[in-house]
């Protein structure tokens, strides 16, 4: 197979970061990757070896082309049928249906089949159907969420210096590799990988990435038409401290990963106004869209920047060479 | 959602002008966000909406399903891997309730499965000795067992003496012995005894059965079997430190240490390795279609990667099956590996008509039945909804059809391919388990009773022998049967 998400444009650099270990696993139709730092390399691999069992068995639940997934199952509902999903199949479900209202439709699991008739009853376990033909695809998000439960394994072994991503189109750090420092990672454009157009260095932190190559195309879920002007968008936002007490509380876990995945396909059709007013109302959010004013990716395109913790306007982003 | 209300926190930035995406100061921002910022808020929305919703609009199928059936009290005997994705499947089964999970990992498998069965609405204890188990929760009717399989024969044995209907994960047991005996007490105590051959219950492989090979012989005369499990390398498993289970426990209950604890599956007097772990899923099969016991066996394996130190089986097997099926010899070859997983798992059944390429995975070879080009028209059969129409080939290369020539005589004329057209459309485990509880509320049999997990037990645990003797080994029919049969 080709490499999956060639077109994410974010990648890791640096000496230090290559020196952690990479342990890798297919599912999802991409690759997961977790790089880890920690004296006992047995160890690590045993502990990455767990987190990546995840992506499977989450594959299992969330894909739609898998028939007798929880997705499967809910996409062939009637009116008035219902069905029983893991708790994990459920915890998507809600962060998506969330992420839909919060951007106003803009990213939306069902691609316009109507999101608002499934029901989500959390106390059994059970989504329903209200209408039939709701066809829920969480392709856009899954790979996010499992990350997130990758990150929550790899602390339960006590590796914290890791990052844990899914095609580099999902990706979630813990702590950096040296103390006091990030992840280095780079944002290009994914028309031209050699463009770094950031760099970043990331620790505690999820970024979600969504771009085109050349061809492809992504349709706006409120219109139906295909989104022109954007080649590529990235959002970033800080991982909770709490999510791991929260999870053995019982208390809901905040998925992270799961949400920036969401977002930066949401960012690839959202206006300006919209990025911008949902940066406002989400302290922490983060976004960059890549504009394409060009032809088929060939033009000219520029970086715009949204919200972060930043007050002081567009910060001066270290720029690469190409 | 909030406000701005960061405009005080700027993150600091390194000298060379990079970005800090700094954890602490993002994070003040987003803890005066009300309800845990971005996805807080969804969990208590969600909550909202469902309190206000009338929550019994719509019955769910499950439940409405379940007021028909008798409630079934059920405990989790082995709470590892696999008996998590029993306990899974069996949310989806209707008029069941969980009393009970035994484990002797109590910090960590035991309390994630009482925790989500917890979540699913039961009342659960969990326990360490499943003895003390039975003795305190005399509700329980049927006991499922997941538990390494050198345990098999006493914990099967044990509850269904104590009144109990078991479903036990195969191997049935690591020992023939171990196997004859569950059998022998299901015969004495009258329970039921399910072995987790879970393809025996699948939709697909009961289809292909009984009507492909069956009624329709779209085979025709089989005299070949395929078939392999083959997996990539991978580390061995591991447990996080702070949930290392004391060694008294770890003695007490047949195990070195940690490591052996959870790679069992590796030890002699333990598990059987990967031919038993995984092939005997599929050789099941092939005598289930085959219709018959192999009458031979030659095998040769070894542990030719994995490091002997912490691995005992054999990492590759290979072996051949001799069998006198009804309508003649066949032989059955079969192959597992743990060093490539390259084409995975899946069974090829090979008759002078067609070949039956099939597999569980329903994403991987999940049932394509291929007719041989001088077989009669399966016509008749795609009209009746046996199998699919024959799948059109992508069109040849132009280059291929330059060459003039009408067929290549080295090869045969391709066959058509038709799809296998059943699916499982439940969770993998689950029509198993749903005929086992249909068989204890006395609406089914079992589709894998002892006798037959026995008969598995017996073609399968050969194979080691097989190879340790470096021998062509010969089966006796009374092999197969435990002795006293009606």
């Amino acid at each position: 197979m080709s490499q999956p998400d060639e077109e994410s444009g974010l990648r890791i650099e640096g000496r230090r970061a290559r020196d952690a270990r990479r342990h890798s696993h297919e599912a999802m139709h991409t690759v997961f990757e977790v790089y880890a730092l920690h004296p006992d390399a047995r160890y690590a691999a045993q502990a990455a070896e767990a987190a990546l069992a995840l992506t499977q068995r989450l594959e299992r639940d969330l894909s739609r082309f898998i028939a007798n997934s929880d997705i499967s199952r809910i996409n062939r509902l009637e009116a008035g049928e219902a069905t029983r999903v893991s708790l994990e199949t459920l915890e998507c479900l809600v962060i998506a249906r969330h992420m839909f209202e919060v951007t106003d439709g803009a990213f939306d699991i069902s691609i316009g089949t109507g999101l608002s008739s499934i029901e989500l009853d959390e106390d059994a376990l059970v989504v329903r159907a209200t209408q039939p033909g709701v066809r829920l695809d969480l392709g856009g998000i899954g790979k996010g969420y499992a990350v997130d439960l990758m990150a929550d394994v790899l602390e339960e072994w006590g590796l914290r210096v890791a990052l844990v991503h899914g095609g580099f189109s999902s990706v979630l750090a813990l702590d950096g590799p040296v103390d006091g420092e990030g992840w280095p990672l780079t944002l290009s454009d994914p028309a031209a990988p050699a463009r770094v157009l950031a760099r970043l260095s990331a620790c505690q932190t999820s970024i979600g990435a969504s771009g085109l190559v050349k061809g492809d195309h992504i349709v706006d879920p409120r219109t139906g038409e295909p989104v022109r002007g954007r080649r590529a968008a990235w959002v970033a936002a800080p991982r909770p401290a709490t999510r791991g007490q929260a999870a053995a509380d019982g208390a809901p876990r905040l998925a992270v990963t799961a949400v920036t995945d969401a977002l930066t396909t949401a960012c690839m059709v959202m206006s300006v106004d919209e990025i911008t007013a949902l940066c406002a109302r989400s302290p922490g959010l983060e976004a960059w869209v890549l504009e394409d004013h060009g032809q088929d990716g060939a033009g000219e395109a520029g970086l715009r920047h949204f919200g972060g913790m930043h007050s002081d306007g567009p910060v001066a982003l270290q720029t690469g060479d190409a | 959602m909030a406000g701005e209300d960061g405009k005080d926190k700027v993150a600091p930035r390194t000298t060379e002008g990079q970005r800090k995406l700094d954890r602490r100061d993002v994070l003040m921002g987003l803890s005066t966000v009300p309800a845990l910022g971005l996805f807080g808020y969804a969990w208590r929305k969600q909550n909202q909406v469902k309190q206000a919703a009338a929550r019994a609009a719509v019955a769910p199928r499950e439940a409405a399903a379940a007021g028909d059936v008798r409630e079934v009290n059920v405990a989790l005997l082995g709470a590892g891997a696999q008996g998590q994705v029993l306990t899974e499947a069996m949310q989806r089964i209707p008029g069941l309730r969980f009393r009970a999970v035994c484990d002797i990992w109590t910090e960590y498998n035991q309390r994630r499965v009482v925790n989500t069965l917890k979540r699913y609405g039961h009342e659960v204890n969990g326990y360490v000795d499943y003895r003390e188990m039975l003795d305190k929760e005399p509700a329980i009717e049927a006991v499922v067992i997941a538990t390494p399989d050198f345990w098999h024969a006493e914990h099967a044995i044990a509850c269904m003496k104590a009144g109990k209907h078991v479903y036990c994960e195969k191997e049935m047991s690591n020992t023939l012995e171990g196997a004859r005996n569950m059998v022998l007490a299901a015969r004495e105590t009258g329970k039921l005894l399910q072995i987790g051959h879970q393809r025996r219950s699948n939709p697909r492989y009961i289809h292909c059965h009984d009507k492909l090979l069956k009624e329709a012989n779209l085979l025709g005369r089989i005299v070949t079997v395929n078939g392999q499990w083959n997996r990539a390398v991978a580390a061995d498993l591991g447990a996080p430190d702070r949930y290392a289970i004391p060694q008294a426990t770890l003695t007490q209950f047949g195990f070195k240490d940690m490591h052996q604890f959870r790679n069992w599956r590796w030890y002699k007097g333990l598990g059987g390795g990967p031919i038993v772990d995984l092939g005997s899923h599929q050789i099941d099969i092939y005598s289930w279609f085959l219709g018959s016991n192999p009458t031979h066996v030659t095998a040769s394996g070894g542990l030719l990667y994995h490091d002997p130190k912490t691995h005992e089986w054999y990492d590759t097997v290979m072996v051949i099956y001799d069998y006198m099926t009804p309508a003649g010899p066949a032989k059955a070859y079969y192959q597992t590996q743990t060093t490539n997983g390259s084409q995975g798992y899946f069974e090829t059944f090979m008759g002078d008509q067609g070949t039956l390429l099939i597999s569980e995975s329903e994403l991987n070879n999940p049932g394509s039945i291929y007719r041989d080009p001088n077989a009669p028209a399966w016509d008749a059969w795609i009209q009746k909804g046996y199998i699919g129409a024959p799948v059109i080939p992508e069109a040849k290369d132009e280059e291929e059809g330059a060459s003039g020539a009408i067929a290549d005589v080295r090869e045969s004329a391709a066959p058509d391919r038709h799809k296998v057209p059943v699916a499982l459309t439940d969770p993998y485990h689950q029509p198993h388990l749903q005929n086992f509880f249909d068989a204890v509320r006395g609406k089914a049999r079992l589709n894998c009773p002892a006798e037959v997990g026995y008969e598995s037990a017996v073609a399968v645990l050969k194979v080691n022998e097989a190879i340790e003797s470096n021998t062509r080994l010969a089966f006796r029919p009374e092999d197969f049967k435990v002795g006293g049969e009606a």
